[in-house]
């Protein structure tokens, strides 16, 4: 009997010693502990600040889970694990299905009236592009490999799922900073883009008020997918799975038939999407990954293409007011809006223009070249795919 | 007709599914077996591909060029030209093929996959092997036939070559490939890291990638610009038109009942004329332009003096302070 208690007893002893080399305290590192750290951070920003809470809060919590240090014993457990729970979710980032679906409810949610209204302002969207290339451009000269060059230099379109999508084609392995940067500048939108604004405009330009757009009837708001997705994929086939998806959602919302689908495209499919994409992107950033000189190159990097971005946004504007009528000139604080963080930069166009005159609304005006900077975006994935692969 | 319509549909749709089947099957790579006798070549594909019984044969590498999964099984592969007479039967045609054995996963290709079929002339060593061998003095033609034995998918003539070496399919073109360069179930030539590895040395500072980009992404939007630039210059032509035409109409009809109540034929219901005379005009004027999104922005009413605001003309008098002793 004595003899069974202690048999039972190293048995405990001996499993429950087994059981302890699996937690996370045994097998934690420092480089861990950071990761968490900037997990929690991320949340802070999120909760605390307000920044994009519905994508730095679902990253957030994915970069802490996986940073969860544990002993690979083949639990299928881990984001990188064939078969786990997390690897399967992790397949819409690496195959590249998410970022379609989130373009799916990028357009049923977006209303092209502004810019039809005024389709000049579609020129702003695709001047705004140029941060992608300047970034490139600086890429290379950093040392970067073409390819990899490419999916740091999508930062600059300020498009999440884009850069996700472009990303996972042509450098995978970079892929978890590059969607962490591009969400995070996203968020500090407001921070970046007011600072180079003003520097790049004087008081009078940004007192500039335009002339409200004309109503734009639903056969046009009908007819812009179908166009837009004609005049765009037969140019740029390899923007297809984007493009598509996103003219695919306008139209379900336009149509005025497929209310309800819509609907689900907007709002329930989005929001399943976008948090099982944040916190697979969130996971993706293993400490053993994230941690290197090359991350640190890819959010300088993204810092210049947001900065660069910005610029010629606004200075095409003045460029184009150097050929239009004095009563139909742009306000340049519009100018911002044509990276593709929607609604966020039109909003601070907005901002910024009532702070100049606080009877200048330029929202919708804003939201012309906002979204044709999604468009933009797209096009120049679609075109560096095409190129490099 | 919406059936037939459906069933039009539904029959377009299946010819398409069909076209993307078999048609998308490319011959590769041939390569001809010679004996190590006639063979001087260093470094010899024949020996460092052999066949599951470690014999080198000759082999025809099949790739299915699409980005799709398809099945090669049941399709036929010759090298005999009498397959090329029209009027032989499907089942005459067949004696003259080897046909793909269905039943082995292997012929089951993904995107751009590649399968090697060894032509040493004995079906019975398996799947991968065919029941013709390649000549090595003549050149002759590789046929790839559909499942129905009619259907060609795909030819190629190949002349005698060095010992060693192949012919192969880089892009759109045939060439023969030295031995080193030989490839069997591989890419031929590997486009992805061609694309950069040229990007790298053409274009070391990304100017071109950003002058070529920048020219689509404006190129696209230049395009949507313009068409919905003419387009909304259309809806507007259009809507004018059709306010003109509305006006004409009122127009008319005010010039219509003034005069008929000047003559007292109509039924003014004890409103004078002049105050239908009146809301007309407002209503064309509001119409053509008294009405307006772009407000001042003001509120307030600026002050003038005049009589009307004179204090003593106040109703209520300024409240006076009493104050009690």
């Amino acid at each position: 009997m004595l003899l069974e208690s202690i048999s039972t007893m190293e048995f405990i002893g001996t499993k429950l010693a087994d059981f302890l080399t699996y937690t996370g305290f045994a097998n934690v590192e420092w480089a861990n502990i950071i990761m968490i750290a900037v997990g929690a951070f991320f949340i802070w920003l999120a909760i605390k600040k307000n920044f994009e809470p519905l994508l730095l809060i679902p990253i957030g919590l994915g970069i802490i889970l996986g940073n969860i240090p544990f002993k690979t014993a083949g639990l299928e457990i881990g984001l990188y694990e064939d078969n786990s729970v997390l690897n399967i979710f992790y397949q819409g980032v690496r195959l590249g299905w998410y970022p379609p679906l989130v373009f799916l409810g990028i357009g049923a949610m977006t209303d092209f009236g502004a810019l039809i209204a005024n389709p000049k302002l579609m020129l702003i969207g695709a001047a705004a592009q140029f941060g992608i290339f300047g970034a490139y451009m600086i890429a290379l000269a950093m040392g970067f490999e073409p390819n990899q060059a490419a999916g740091i230099a999508i930062i600059g379109g300020a498009d999440g799922p884009t850069a996700i999508f472009l990303s996972s084609k042509l450098s995978p392995n970079l892929m978890g900073a590059i969607a962490v940067c591009a969400y995070s500048y996203m968020a500090l939108v407001p921070v970046i883009q007011p600072s180079i604004m003003k520097l790049l405009t004087t008081k009078k330009q940004r007192e500039i008020k335009m002339e409200p757009a004309r109503a734009v009837s639903q056969t046009e708001k009908m007819l812009f997918p179908i166009v837009g997705l004609l005049i765009t994929t037969f140019i740029v086939p390899s923007g297809l799975p984007l493009l598509g998806m996103l003219f695919f959602g306008n139209l379900l919302k336009e149509s005025t038939k497929t209310t309800r689908l819509a609907k689900t495209a907007g709002n329930a499919l989005n929001d399943i999407v976008v948090m099982l994409l944040g916190l697979t992107v969130g996971c993706s950033t293993q400490a053993s990954e994230f941690l290197t000189l090359a991350t640190v190159k890819i959010f300088a990097l993204g810092a210049f293409a947001f900065i660069i971005a910005t610029a010629s946004g606004v200075i095409f504007v003045h460029v184009m007011n150097l050929f239009l009528p004095k009563n139909q000139q742009i306000n340049p604080l519009i100018g911002n809006a044509g990276v593709s963080a929607v609604p966020m930069a039109a909003r601070i166009s907005q901002n910024e223009g009532l702070k100049a005159d606080p009877h200048n609304y330029l929202l919708m005006h804003a939201m012309g070249p906002n979204v044709a900077g999604v468009i933009g975006s797209a096009v120049a994935a679609g075109v560096l795919l095409g190129f490099l692969s | 007709m919406r059936k037939l319509l459906s069933i039009v549909s539904f029959l377009i749709a299946s010819s398409t599914a069909f076209a993307q089947g078999a048609h998308e099957f490319k011959i590769n790579e041939v390569f001809v077996h010679y004996s190590c006798e006639q063979c001087d070549t260093v470094k010899c594909p024949s020996e460092s591909y052999v066949d599951e019984y470690g014999e080198p044969a000759s082999w025809i590498e099949i790739e299915n060029s699409s980005y799709s999964t398809h099945d090669i099984r049941k399709c036929f592969l010759t090298i005999d030209p009498a397959v090329l007479d029209k009027n032989m039967s499907a089942p005459e045609r067949e004696k003259h093929m080897s046909l793909i054995s269905a039943g082995d996963p292997r012929t089951s290709l993904s995107a751009k996959q590649r399968i090697t079929f060894f032509a040493d002339g004995n079906t019975n060593r398996g799947t991968l092997h065919l029941n013709f061998t390649l000549p090595t003095d003549e050149p002759f033609t590789v046929y790839l036939f559909d499942g129905n034995a009619v259907d060609l998918i795909d030819s190629v003539r190949v002349e005698p070559m060095v010992a060693g070496s192949s012919y192969a399919r880089i892009g759109d073109e045939w060439n023969v490939v030295p031995a080193e360069q030989v490839t069997p179930n591989a890419p031929n030539v590997s486009f992805k890291s061609n694309a950069v590895k040229e990007f790298k040395e053409k274009d070391p500072y990304g100017i071109a990638m950003t002058l070529m980009c920048m020219g689509v992404v404006f190129s696209c939007l230049v395009l949507l610009f313009v068409f919905f630039h003419i387009f909304g210059w259309a809806m507007n032509r259009a809507a004018k038109l059709a306010r003109v035409r509305a006006i004409r109409a009122i127009h008319e009809k005010a010039a219509k009942m003034v005069e008929m109540a000047k003559q007292g034929t109509t039924e003014t219901k004890g409103v004078e004329i002049e105050t239908y005379a009146a809301v007309i005009g407002l209503a064309l004027h509001e119409y053509f332009g008294g009405t307006h999104d772009l407000e001042s922005g003001i509120l307030t009413i600026t002050q003038t003096p005049s009589t009307w605001s004179d204090k003593s003309h106040e109703l209520r008098e300024v409240p006076q302070v009493i104050t009690q002793n």
